[in-house]
């Protein structure tokens, strides 16, 4: 059977030892009974913290399945119980580690988690099959990753990698943060592809940044997948700079080419900049889906549009209108409206506007440089010119009166 | 986004300010500038003219960082441009065919290139597309970004447009 490799490369012990334990041949820097266990599955283990634990742990995990599984040849039936060994073991770190770093562990994780199937449903069910020596905590292991899903319900038989990783150390977080930040696609490097190759069909992703991701691969349909995941690799875009690549990661039951990882990508950027829009449009938060979401989105921006424009058209209009004030369809409370009524039929309408501009210089002097004061400064410059559009609708004698009308009803 | 609900509110107390202070003044100068006869199409054309100062306003005191800025300033240069050019070729009375042509090559000079031609080979995530190309249509600039650039653009713009509401409501 035919494991897929996935690889954070970071040039650090840790990440270089497990790939040498898994994939091409063990010179790990465990050292113990390590080289004798040669295992098709890799994973890759997300070392951010932690790696003095993760080293322990990983020598104890490799230690465990070593000496059962020593000497034996590369079949698939040791394979699944290598695996599940490693499974188990993983998942009594997880237990031991951080567990709730597990659930925000997935380096896909966005806002929008919606729940995750149970990825390792197929660990669970690979080593139902193999031997039952071992009593992992497996049903625990897989509940806990299996918070984070990733699939928008489009689960199928195929499996893809599952991520266990991030857990392991404890700092999802700081995955989660460099996939937000980044904001684009990470594929693996050029050296990913060379490791696949050698590891029999398995494929490597790598993160330039200090991440080791691990990953058990469970595959049903091997070639298949390997083939894909292989093609996956060569379609890399391996024009954008290394730095600047999302962590991707395909999975459970979802297609594994590039084109819809990208759109996965692509789908879930949107949907982050959804939720933060629904911040922003009051009055959202019970709404769900996209499409409601969107017609309420387009109707705010309508109404504000129109408010812009129409300087508020549900206002209250007041009782003493103003006797220039020709213009019959515009209210005459409206600011908008009696600039232009002003700007129309007086000509010594700019004698009027000049205490606007007065007011304003005046205001302008006032307003302070720096931040804290904008607030203040906004309320003495509103209510500056408030008194100036009290002036320039003609007259000092009304300004309670106007006061009593300015008011806005929306 | 880049700003945290902090400087967000910073901002919009920010925004409000400038959006009356230039919306103001763009307003004093329509008045100073303007001194032709009365009439109903004036009153049509004083209202265009005072929307576009409460967008130019808006759009200036964003400036060049977001895309829809650009396109609002950018479309009202464009427009002044064609009508001063309109103006130039009313005052040197060019014939009338040889007017339409170059007011027309102008326009079409005048007209940008499309930067970011839509692409249609990506997934598609709105299903009902219609909202989205409404969505386009109300945010200025939009018809040429991609669907994560336009919701970055609506959120930007919805934020702007609250904050000259609210601007206004404060004021009146």
């Amino acid at each position: 059977m035919q494991k897929e490799n996935i690889f954070t490369n970071e040039g650090n012990g840790i990440p270089q030892a497990w790939n040498s334990i898994f994939g091409i041949g063990i010179q790990g820097n465990e050292g113990n009974g390590i080289p004798s266990l040669e295992w098709e599955s890799n994973c890759v283990i997300n070392s951010i913290d932690q790696r003095d634990i993760f080293e322990s742990s990983l020598t104890s995990i490799i230690s465990s399945p070593a000496n059962s599984g020593t000497g034996i040849p590369n079949s698939g039936s040791r394979d699944n119980i290598i695996l599940k060994e490693l499974i188990g073991r993983l998942g009594s770190i997880c237990n031991s580690s951080d567990i709730s770093h597990i659930t925000t562990s997935s380096c896909y994780n966005t806002p929008l988690n919606s729940p995750q199937k149970v990825v390792n449903m197929s660990i669970t069910d690979h080593n139902i099959h193999g031997n039952g020596n071992h009593q992992f905590p497996l049903a625990k292991y897989s509940s806990l990753v299996g918070k984070n899903d990733y699939n928008n319900g489009m689960e199928s038989g195929k499996l893809s990698r599952v991520s266990t990783e991030t857990g392991i150390k404890g700092h999802g977080n700081n995955n989660n943060i460099n996939i937000n930040n980044n904001g684009r696609k990470r594929k693996e490097v050029a050296k990913g592809k060379g490791n696949g190759k050698e590891t029999q069909s398995s494929s490597t992703l790598f993160a330039k940044d200090d991440k080791v991701v691990a990953e058990v691969e469970k595959e049903e349909s091997d070639a298949k997948r390997s083939k894909s995941n292989d093609g996956k690799k060569s379609n890399e875009k391996s024009t954008e700079p290394p730095k600047d690549y999302i962590h991707v990661r395909a999975r459970r039951g979802q297609a594994t080419d590039s084109h819809s990882l990208a759109e996965r990508v692509r789908r879930e950027k949107i949907s982050e900049r959804m939720k933060f829009l629904q911040d922003l449009v009051p009055g959202c938060n019970k709404v769900t889906g996209k499409a409601v979401m969107l017609d309420e989105i387009i109707n705010y921006v309508q109404s504000l549009q129109r408010q812009v424009e129409m300087f508020r058209p549900q206002v209250v209009v007041p009782n003493n209108v103003d006797p220039f004030d020709t213009s019959v369809h515009s209210f005459p409370y409206a600011f908008h409206s009696q600039i232009n009524s002003m700007i129309l039929d007086r000509p010594e309408n700019q004698f009027s506007m000049n205490p606007l501009v007065a007011a304003m210089h005046r205001n302008s002097t006032v307003k302070p440089s720096h931040i804290d004061g904008f607030g203040e400064a906004s309320t003495l410059w509103e209510n500056d010119l408030q008194s100036v559009v009290k002036m320039a609708l003609g007259g000092q004698d009304q300004p309670q009166d106007f006061h009593g009308q300015m008011k806005v009803e929306l | 986004m880049s700003s945290s609900p902090q400087t967000t509110s910073t901002n919009s107390a920010y925004l409000t300010n400038q959006f009356a202070h230039r919306f103001v003044r763009a307003l004093n100068n329509l008045n100073h500038t303007k001194t032709s006869s009365h009439g109903h199409n004036q009153i049509s054309r004083r209202t265009s003219r005072v929307k576009i100062a409460a967008y130019t306003a808006m759009a200036s005191v964003v400036g060049s960082r977001r895309a829809w800025s650009r396109a609002v300033l950018w479309k009202i240069r464009k427009r002044s441009r064609i009508r001063s050019l309109l103006l130039r070729m009313n005052r040197k009375r060019v014939d009338h065919k040889i007017f339409n042509c170059h007011h027309h090559s102008k326009v079409m000079s005048l007209k940008r290139r499309n930067p970011n031609p839509k692409r249609q080979y990506y997934f598609n995530p709105f299903r009902n597309s219609s909202q989205e190309s409404k969505l386009r249509k109300l945010v200025p600039g939009a018809q040429t970004m991609d669907s994560w650039c336009l919701m970055g653009e609506t959120a930007d713009y919805i934020k702007c447009l609250a904050a000259q509401g609210n601007n206004r409501k404060e004021v009146q």
